[in-house]
């Protein structure tokens, strides 16, 4: 019965490993979208071995323990064969290195079968197997290094092989707790005899691990020693008190130890410094989010983005890949080796067994609970390991060694088992780790489900750029479809090219480490596919491959050969030129210099930020400058040659729109500081908005720069203003006042202003087309950052000729 | 395309995670009907009891039950209506392979062959109980094996 089981439920782990490793074999192909790829097979070796090894396990079993429990090999060997295949996902090297470990593990298990059973020899040397192991610790504290070069110095090694005494030192401490703890007959909570040579021997280790700083494993003795003097006084007040005392130690350590400081501010606060202190756990919270409900699939997430993600954040990787489905599953797996270990404890024959299959049960769930607690950020991140999964040979050694003992303990022969003063220990500490294992549940259905999509859509995601490499990104174009900013490549490889760099400032750019800006910022969800695409095909794209559809095209108002000759006009002095349509607000033209070139970001992005002329502001949509008498056409329209208050003037200007940003699906500017009239600045887009009224009817037009977008199932479909126009001025007042302005023998009104700031001049240009022109109504604004009225009057002459003749 | 193949994979494996945990699962339920039933069909050796009281003739029970209680209380196995016999006086118990005597904090103490009786202690064939003044003598018969009661199945 009990071989039929075991083998049963292996065969079930294999089938599960089987179609892992066929994903993982697939992924590369799924990501690409093509099958012409280079899949990934390496980590077929570590199946062939795992399936190896445990069927050699599984055998050995049978013949020397007949009666043994039939669920923890197999729920052990499913969990190490997962954390198996999950490291060579994540870096083929320590793939290797964990097959490795899993080979010596599997033998020291096997052989581990062969010592007596009943264990006495654990029993009679529990000072000598404790002794030692301490003295291998300490000897960490002079020759001690750590294998990845950065964190505390844990590992004892050389060669390549390295080893960390601290993991079976846990399980030391579980057989001498045990061992001296069934040696006593009284359990009177006051005895001396009971707890000064276990609480002298648990304190030394405690101190090696504190001056260690593996705080970790600190905890984990903590927990261990109570549980184990909880188990054997059935008293709750030792619970209690070292709960108080743990608290105490959170506390004290809050204030005292950087470490414990920087942990616990993550836990209690992670969004403060989510790219610093606390990059960890918020990338972690990510990882799992990214999983969903299904997972992204073996080989399909981005797990490597979370640090140390093969060892400590193993659980967030597995979350990633195989979503909330595989981690239920996990802590299933967990939770049956877990219980059948508290069930192994009450059928044993004596009190040494007992105590030590459920030491071995809670040191187990409780360092399983520890992690995946913190990686969920349901507990402060303690650096211990998940048993069975995570990688480090010293773990997986240590787990399989207590997976042996427990087998060896399980296999007894129809003997009654020894009898029990007071069950309420054992039901108390089985139903606490119960309770642990469905709050991590819950904890991670709640990342993953709940607040899933809210996190996947921080900008510090770094998923969405990844995604970026992988699926083609939509196009700019301009108003006669010319291509401004495209994407090329191959899936893999794809890349925004930025074939009008003049216009930097105004399309921005889309990049994995400056993120985005401009119109590539503001039209992001369209040009990513998340806008106009049909939500089934949104969701069918993100269930397949984790990332949204193909992206759209927008087509802009930006007409490229007006815009090219407004460039070479400009040419190197720093300045802003708008042309819009003063009907339909369409913006023809917008320039911003100087400009920078997008495409070299890679190289110059850095520099960028601090360059003294502001390459990076669009000075057309987020320039601020003094109004000085720029608008005095339109001050003339409304108050005739009447000079106003300051009361109606501000009156006046707040119905032009200048205390508001203009609604433009772009990033823009207005002036929130200067409440007072004379001081009050306006954008150039402003300006152009308000001048556009003289040209058309004394009317505001909606200003518009994103004008359509090329859905599948639609073709272009047009994207509305953000807007109305309003009437600001009247009609016949607006049409006197543009007369007024009229350049002679042309068919267009033009105004210079002049404004200072700080000591620098500035050149207005307001310019329109009369209110009787038959042609589209044009309005032009020209703001130049020098005394220069002879370029603002040629940028005007040059463009209204092109403009006009067409 | 490739995409819905491995769409298709990831489910079957997430199908086959529960397939292991599912099967892990009724094995255990296989296992607590296994234990119910191997503790049903476990058999009690049948014990007789010929209980004397004075000059009375003996009266001879038979029982295949694991516990057999003696006292004065009409809802025991074994009523004795004596004086000086307690309300819940002894029990018999069959554990280990063995049957028990166990005094149950009685007024009078229970004799086993002329000895108190202070801690459970095994009884053989042949051996004499004192309860006050009632006298018991056992003889099992591990031949004589009484199936216990069954409840007949459909």
């Amino acid at each position: 019965m009990a071989d039929e089981t075991q083998s049963r439920l292996l065969r079930w782990a294999t089938l599960v490993l089987l179609i892992q490793s066929t994903v993982l074999t697939l992924s590369p192909a799924v990501r690409e979208r093509t099958w012409d790829v280079d899949y990934r097979l390496s980590h077929w070796l570590g199946f062939f071995v795992w399936l190896a090894l445990m069927n050699f396990a599984h055998r050995a079993t049978i013949k020397l323990l007949p009666e043994r429990d039939p669920y923890l090999l197999p729920a052990a060997a499913l969990l190490g064969g997962w954390g198996l295949l999950t490291i060579w996902r994540l870096d083929e090297t320590f793939g290797l290195r964990q097959t490795t470990w899993l080979v010596v593990s599997t033998i020291v298990f096997t052989l581990a079968l062969y010592v007596p059973k009943n264990l006495s020899f654990l029993r009679r040397y529990k000072y000598v197997l404790l002794g030692s192991g301490l003295l291998i610790t300490a000897l960490t504290l002079l020759l001690g290094t750590n294998p990845l070069g950065i964190g505390p110095d844990l590992w004892l090694g050389c060669c390549g092989v390295y080893f960390q005494p601290s993991e079976p030192l846990k399980l030391l401490l579980v057989i001498y707790l045990s061992a001296y703890l069934a040696d006593r007959v009284s359990f009177r909570l006051t005895s001396l005899p009971l707890f000064v040579p276990t609480l002298v021997v648990t304190g030394l280790a405690l101190l090696l691990l504190l001056v260690q700083r593996d705080l970790g494993t600190a905890s984990i003795f903590v927990f261990i020693f109570t549980i184990m003097i909880f188990l054997a006084t059935g008293k709750r007040r030792v619970l209690l008190s070292v709960f108080f005392f743990l608290a105490l130690a959170l506390f004290v350590g809050y204030f005292y130890i950087d470490v414990v400081h920087i942990r616990v501010q993550a836990w209690l606060d992670p969004w403060i410094d989510p790219s610093g202190q606390s990059y960890q756990i918020v990338q972690s919270l990510l990882a799992v989010a990214n999983g969903g409900t299904i997972g992204r699939g073996l080989g399909l997430g981005s797990p490597s983005l979370v640090p140390v993600a093969i060892s400590d954040f193993i659980f967030a990787a597995i979350a990633e890949e195989t979503g909330l489905l595989g981690t239920m599953g996990l802590l299933l797996l967990i939770w049956l080796i877990v219980s059948r270990g508290m069930i192994i404890a009450l059928r044993s024959a004596d009190r040494f067994r007992r105590y030590l299959a459920a030491g071995i049960a809670a040191y187990l769930g409780i360092q399983s609970l520890l992690i995946m607690g913190g990686n969920l950020r349901l507990l402060p991140l303690t650096g211990v390991t998940l048993p069975f999964v995570s990688y480090g040979g010293s773990s997986l050694l240590t787990s399989f060694i207590a997976l042996a003992i427990l087998l060896i303990i399980s296999n007894v022969e129809d003997s009654e088992p020894a009898p029990l003063e007071d069950p309420k220990p054992y039901t108390f500490l089985a139903g606490t780790l119960a309770l642990g294992f469905a709050s991590v549940a819950l904890t991670c259905a709640w990342w993953a489900v709940i607040r899933g999509p809210d996190l996947l859509s921080r900008t510090d995601n770094a998923r969405r750029s990844i995604a970026d490499r992988y699926v083609q990104r939509g196009e700019l174009l301009d108003r006669n479809n010319q291509p401004i900013n495209i994407t090329q490549g191959e899936s893999g490889t794809y890349n925004r090219i930025y074939l009008y760099p003049n216009l930097a400032p105004i399309s921005g750019y889309t990049h994995p480490i400056f993120g985005q800006a401009g119109l590539e910022a503001t039209l992001d969800n369209y040009l990513r596919g998340l806008h106009g695409n049909p939500s089934s095909l949104i969701w069918w794209e993100h269930l397949l491959y984790g990332t949204p559809p193909p992206g759209l095209d927008v087509r802009l108002s930006i007409d490229l050969s007006l815009q090219q000759t407004t460039d070479q006009l400009l040419g190197d002095h720093v300045g802003s030129v708008i042309l819009m349509n003063a009907q339909t607000g369409e913006i023809l033209i917008m320039a911003s210099h100087p400009a920078y070139d997008p495409n070299k970001l890679d190289t110059e992005g850095d520099a960028l930020a601090s360059i003294p002329s502001a390459p990076l502001v669009n000075r057309a949509a987020q320039g601020l400058y003094p109004i000085g008498n720029a608008l005095l056409p339109l001050i003339q329209a409304e108050f005739g040659i009447v000079q106003p208050t300051e009361s109606e003037l501000e009156n006046f200007y707040q119905k032009l729109g200048l205390y508001r940003a203009p609604s433009i699906n772009m990033p823009v500017a207005f002036d929130s500081q200067h409440k007072v009239v004379k001081d009050l600045k306006m954008s150039p887009l402003q300006a152009g908005i308000a001048a556009a009224s003289l040209s058309y009817q004394g009317i505001e037009p909606a200003p518009r720069i994103a004008m359509a977008v090329n859905t599948l199932q639609q073709g272009w479909v047009v994207l509305p203003a953000e807007n109305q126009p309003v009437e600001v001025i009247q009609p016949a007042a607006a049409n006197e006042a543009a007369l007024a302005f009229v350049i002679e023998g042309k068919p267009y009104w033009s105004h210079i202003g002049r404004a200072t700031v700080d000591g620098h001049l500035i050149t207005w240009l307001i310019a329109g087309t009369l209110p009787d022109w038959s042609g589209t109504p044009l309005v032009l604004v020209v703001a130049l950052e020098e005394n220069n009225v002879l370029l603002a009057n040629q940028i005007r002459s040059s463009i209204f000729s092109l403009a006009l003749n067409q | 395309m490739s995409g819905t193949i491995v769409l298709a994979l990831r489910l079957i494996t997430a199908l086959a995670l529960y397939g292991f945990l599912g099967w892990a699962l009724f094995f255990l339920w296989r296992e607590v009907q296994r234990q119910g039933v191997s503790l049903a069909t476990r058999r009690v050796p049948g014990i007789s009891l010929s209980v004397r009281h004075g000059n009375e003739p003996p009266t001879i029970k038979h029982f295949a039950q694991p516990e057999i209680t003696l006292g004065r209380d009409p809802g025991c196995d074994i009523p004795l209506m004596d004086d000086t016999v307690s309300t819940r006086h002894a029990l018999l118990t069959y554990h280990h392979g063995q049957w028990w005597l166990e005094d149950l904090a009685s007024t009078n103490g229970t004799l086993l062959n002329e000895t108190p009786v202070s801690m459970p202690t095994v009884i053989t064939s042949g051996d004499d109980i004192t309860c006050g003044s009632m006298h018991l003598t056992i003889t099992l018969s591990p031949n004589l094996v009484i199936e216990p009661t069954q409840r007949l199945e459909k």
